[in-house]
């Protein structure tokens, strides 16, 4: 079902752009050169970001923040097995997606661990990722206190997956 | 964050650190190959949308709900507004960032940091509203799951959640911000001009 929503959106609206008499090529010609300005002014803070996501990992300081969060995570009611993909998830959503998929050829699909998990993936975003992308093409860039609170509630989130789950 | 990292790799592997580098830097030209797609695609529709009239009907039925909740935006951010938060139901993601990123250029307006709106803009879609999480379903499938879409209740309930924790902080955050600014709620209409 949900494959047709994006084709058939589309088509509607190209339909009804024919009707309405709206230069449907055109429209498409300057969304294309709209997509090629707004790449390059986001560009520059994306490659910082994965950067800095890149060393993080590698360099071991995401697991020596991960033992550090540790007890006060599984304090919460989320698994040991997940306190690494909860610090990982709004930094990098290929990188969580790549750790659900090992959780899942470890401890199979329909484990408590892999549907808290699934539930944590499917239920929150790339935090980081979103603020940086959103925020690009606007002049500020004081953030104030966007990021503690998208974080915090993320957690809350993730604490509620897993207590979701127990019951459901 | 860069230093930090950086800091700690040298520390701990030198030898790897300008490698680590470019690889982050090589994930980014990847990203930007396939968000150029994307948003090629999505913006010309969103062109087309907002030549024929259709982005303004979408934004009629949403609008009500959309102005309550973001006090003081003008007509063309909450039709913005509206189209990413359609885009974000429907489990279009890809739809969502290019008209969640005009949404918030139409509301910043030039200013020097960000608004309390802006903000709660920002918790709204960073907090995920999506209705069906599709790729982690298509995961589980994929793995043998016997029932992989039961997760969708838990993820919905989760992100209802999360989703209300954010706007409450965020509103909180931004009642607490004004009193220490001592000019209190009421001057924000004000400072639209």
């Amino acid at each position: 079902m949900s494959a047709y929503i994006i084709p058939l959106f589309i088509l509607v609206v190209i339909v009804v752009g024919f009707f309405r008499r709206v230069p449907v090529y055109g429209s498409f010609v300057t969304g294309v050169k709209g997509s090629l300005d707004l790449l390059l002014s986001i560009m520059p803070y994306f490659t910082v970001i994965l950067i800095a996501v890149e060393l993080f990992t590698a360099s071991g300081l995401g697991a020596k923040l991960e033992r550090l969060l540790e007890p006060a995570f599984t304090a919460l009611g989320i698994p040991s097995e997940l306190t690494q993909l909860v610090i990982i998830r709004p930094l990098s959503g290929n990188g969580s997606i790549a750790m659900l998929q090992t959780l899942m050829n470890e401890y199979g699909a329909d484990s408590y661990i892999v549907r808290c998990g699934s539930v944590i993936v499917g239920a929150s975003e790339t935090t980081f990722y979103v603020a940086t992308i959103y925020f690009s093409t606007v002049k500020e860039k004081k953030l104030r206190y966007a990021i503690p609170v998208c974080l915090a509630a993320s957690l809350v989130g993730a604490v509620a997956a897993c207590a979701l789950c127990r019951i459901m | 964050m860069v230093a930090a990292g950086l800091v700690y790799m040298t520390i701990t592997a030198p030898q790897q650190a300008f490698t680590v580098m470019l690889d982050g830097a090589g994930n980014a030209v990847e990203l930007a190959l396939s968000l150029f797609a994307v948003y090629a695609v999505w913006l010309s529709v969103l062109e087309i949308m907002d030549k024929t009239g259709i982005s303004k009907a979408v934004n009629r039925l949403f609008s009500p709900l959309w102005r309550r909740i973001f006090r003081g935006e003008d007509e063309k951010s909450l039709e913005y507004i509206s189209l990413n938060f359609s885009a974000n139901l429907l489990g279009m993601g890809s739809a969502a960032t290019p008209m969640g990123i005009k949404a918030m250029e139409s509301m910043s307006r030039g200013r020097e940091k960000a608004s309390d709106n802006m903000i709660l803009f920002l918790v709204f879609n960073a907090t995920s509203i999506q209705l069906i999480p599709a790729t982690v379903i298509g995961m589980r499938a994929a793995s043998g799951s016997a029932d992989a879409a039961d997760i969708i209740l838990p993820s919905l309930l989760a992100t209802l959640i999360s989703t209300l924790t954010g706007v409450l902080l965020a509103k909180l955050c931004a009642k607490i911000c004004a009193k220490i600014n001592g000019r209190g709620g009421k001057k924000l209409p004000l400072e639209r001009s």
